[in-house]
């Protein structure tokens, strides 16, 4: 093999729970986003834009859309002849499986991953958030630095300070202490979960974790710390931009509606730094002269003959003649029937509204309704009753 | 396997297409948003199982090499057969019409190498879903010689023949006098058995500025966007990594096709909007075709126009053509308001 100089690892096993029903069948990283997207795709395409393009790809809940969906990293551009994306899940040795058990315990079930490539740096990622970041300035800045590791930090509100994993650090950014979630916070410089370790240190130290059997393998909660009780020269690196971890169904929909902004802190339109995703290849849009579309996002293959309004539409939906759609955002291939009423709701995909049924959360609820087979069919019970 | 071998010939000339050809070839005109004409008949082989697609281009094939690319975009980037792209000899005086054995015969080891029996031969700019399976099957069943395949009476330029006769056409041109594929078919006397395969379903050839207007309106329809563009036969293209569309609270859209990544404005009526374009607060664009990345600035009103690729519209112009006289704004130009003399 040829040798790199960083590998990147993305953690891309979460169940992200708290996002229910979207996330039975698939991980959160698989999740739709942005009327075209998966949320992997903005950590991979900042690969690809940043010129990493030896990325391993950690996998262990539901992985099969997942799998499927990175195939061999040609949407990404990452089909490389040296390096491209592997997808790695858990897998099982003469002692029996071992399932990650920790973000730590995945990356050093993949040290031999690494190894092939003897990089220099290695990039831990999370396949979680939804943000544009060039990790080649991030490295530049490990390197001027001379740190042992490199931690992305992004400044948090102070009342919010306590929902984060806050960094401790001097004047200069060095990293003191790590505070995870922590209820009196000393500062709100909260980590992105966006790690550059030297490839020797994080070696050493992975593997005196693996042996503590006391420790939850975790890189904020096990691995910094061993860091910092060796005196190791850890930097916080300072992020400005938008960023947002879409774990709860009503970030989702918040990071979905940011992007309606008439000049939105995540811009996709930017030529300068795309975001790749697989290209479903339908025909445009059709818009009939019935519909009335503002202030949204509609992708290919979608036929509105209804009104949108303020609303994240994905490939292939169709909105009936009389329905209104508010606030909301609907996923590929949903079926809005015809005189449907939603708002602020998430309808996720492969699901179809029948018509006349209203969805719209009660006067005073700031919940966001993610709309679910069992929803449906007793709206339409009660449509038709 | 398939039994069947794709031709196309992409050497046409269409004078009358001559504004939106100046930097291009007939098969690589932009159509319906987010294609090129080729698209259709190249999809069309691949959804009926062809494997083997060879390609000969005449004139200006640079945007169409681009276009097709490896052919990965239509799943004909395979170790055996695929895609090929057999640009010509130079010839001055070589005929354009369809399956022209001189320009055949420059590759003649491609037909005797491959091995399927049967070859469609077809034009470039046809606009349908046909299943060139059905085509064979007819063409087997009358054992024709060569079978057209037509649209109510009128020949869509495209054949089924067999191998073996096409070698023997190509070889024996010089003694038999005929010239191309689709001149055997149009000469009276010889005696060869010519069969006809009718296309019921939606069919455009577009050989004009007016039909070119008049059939992207077509896609408008929704019996003729339903048909042509299906689920199971598919129309490929090439992908581009677009983002959505986005619509402002300006926005203003009626009886429309939009293509991925536009940003809509203004108000846009029976037109198709293609990839990448911009229109601008306050304009108006009616019975327009607004190709990829042309952007028409604010407050402007335009009315069957046909903007070509990479034009700019700058602020408060107006522009008006008719369906007959359709207005055509070349790649990359610039229009901006008339000045006013105070």
């Amino acid at each position: 093999m040829v040798k790199k100089k960083c590998v990147a690892m993305l953690l891309a096993g979460g169940q992200g729970s708290r996002l229910h029903s979207l996330t039975t069948k698939i991980a959160k990283p698989a999740v739709p986003f942005g009327g075209k997207y998966r949320i992997i795709d903005f950590t991979l395409s900042n690969c690809t834009n940043s010129g990493i393009n030896t990325v391993g790809v950690l996998t262990q809940y539901q992985p099969l859309v997942l799998n499927s969906y990175i195939g061999i990293g040609s949407a990404w551009d990452l089909d490389r002849r040296n390096g491209g994306v592997t997808v790695l899940p858990p897998y099982t040795e003469a002692s029996g499986v071992k399932w990650y058990s920790g973000t730590a315990n995945a990356i050093y079930q993949n040290l031999n991953y690494i190894e092939q490539y003897d990089p220099e740096y290695v990039l831990v990622l999370s396949g979680d958030h939804i943000y544009k970041m060039d990790y080649s300035e991030m490295l530049d800045y490990h390197i001027q630095n001379e740190a042992e590791a490199t931690i992305s930090v992004i400044e948090v509100p102070w009342d919010e300070a306590s929902r984060f994993g806050i960094m401790n650090t001097n004047e200069d950014l060095e990293i003191l202490e790590f505070d995870e979630k922590p209820a009196e916070p000393k500062n709100n410089l909260a980590s992105m979960g966006i790690y550059i370790f030297n490839w020797k240190s994080l070696q050493k130290y992975l593997d005196q974790d693996n042996l503590n059997e006391e420790s939850s393998h975790d890189f904020g909660k096990d691995i910094i710390p061993l860091f910092l009780n060796e005196g190791k020269r850890l930097m916080a690196y300072p992020f400005e931009g938008y960023w947002k971890d879409v774990g709860t169904v009503k970030s989702l929909w918040e990071a979905n509606m940011d992007l309606l902004e008439e000049n939105p802190g995540l811009n996709l339109f930017e030529h300068s730094w795309r975001i790749y995703s697989r290209n479903p290849n339908q025909p445009p849009q059709y818009l009939a002269a019935s519909s009335e579309v503002t202030d949204s996002l509609i992708n290919e293959g979608c036929v509105i003959e209804g009104k949108v309004s303020r609303s994240v539409i994905f490939q292939g939906v169709s909105i009936g003649a009389g329905a209104s759609v508010h606030e909301s955002v609907v996923m590929p291939d949903a079926v809005i029937g015809k005189n449907v009423t939603i708002t602020k709701a998430i309808v996720p995909g492969d699901i179809t509204v029948p018509d006349g049924v209203t969805i719209t959360p009660e006067d005073g609820n700031e919940e966001i309704i993610l709309v679910t087979k069992e929803l449906v069919e007793k709206l339409r019970k009660d449509v038709t009753a | 396997m398939s039994r069947l071998l794709g031709v196309i010939d992409a050497a046409t000339v269409m004078g009358g297409l001559q504004d939106l050809t100046l930097n291009r070839s007939v098969a690589s005109i932009p159509f319906a948003g987010r294609y090129r004409f080729i698209d259709f008949v190249l999809s069309n082989m691949v959804n009926s199982g062809v494997d083997s697609v060879a390609i000969f281009p005449k004139h200006q094939y640079r945007s169409l090499m681009d276009h097709i690319g490896s052919g990965k975009n239509w799943d004909l980037d395979r170790k055996r057969d695929g895609l090929f792209f057999f640009p010509p000899n130079f010839e001055p005086n070589e005929t354009t019409s369809i399956g022209s054995f001189s320009r055949l015969e420059q590759h003649i080891e491609f037909f005797k190498r491959s091995h399927q029996d049967y070859v469609v031969i077809a034009s470039s700019y046809v606009i349908a879903n046909i299943d060139f399976e059905e085509a064979l099957a007819e063409h087997l069943i009358h054992d024709y010689d060569i079978t057209e395949v037509q649209h109510n009476g009128k020949s869509l330029e495209i054949y089924v023949i067999s191998k073996a006769l096409l070698i023997e056409l190509i070889e024996g041109r010089r003694s038999s006098q005929f010239i191309s594929v689709s001149d055997v078919v149009k000469q009276p006397l010889h005696n060869f058995k010519i069969g006809a395969y009718d296309h019921k379903d939606y069919t455009a050839i577009i050989d004009s500025i007016p039909a070119y207007l008049n059939h992207s309106m077509d896609l408008l329809r929704h019996d003729v966007w339903s048909r042509l563009f299906t689920q199971d036969r598919p129309i490929y293209t090439k992908v581009k990594d677009e983002p959505p569309t986005k619509y402002s609270s300006t926005a203003q859209v009626s009886n429309s096709m939009i293509a991925n990544g536009a940003d809509i404005r203004g108000s846009v009526e029976n037109s198709i909007v293609s990839r990448a374009a911009k229109i601008g607060k306050g304009s108006k664009v009616k019975n327009c075709v607004v190709m990829q990345k042309s952007h028409i600035g604010n407050d402007c009103s335009l009315e069957y126009v046909i903007l070509d690729k990479d034009v700019r519209v700058l602020d408060g112009t107006s522009l008006k053509g008719t369906a007959e006289q359709p207005l055509v704004l070349r790649k990359g130009s610039v229009r901006e308001a008339a000045m006013v003399k105070s």
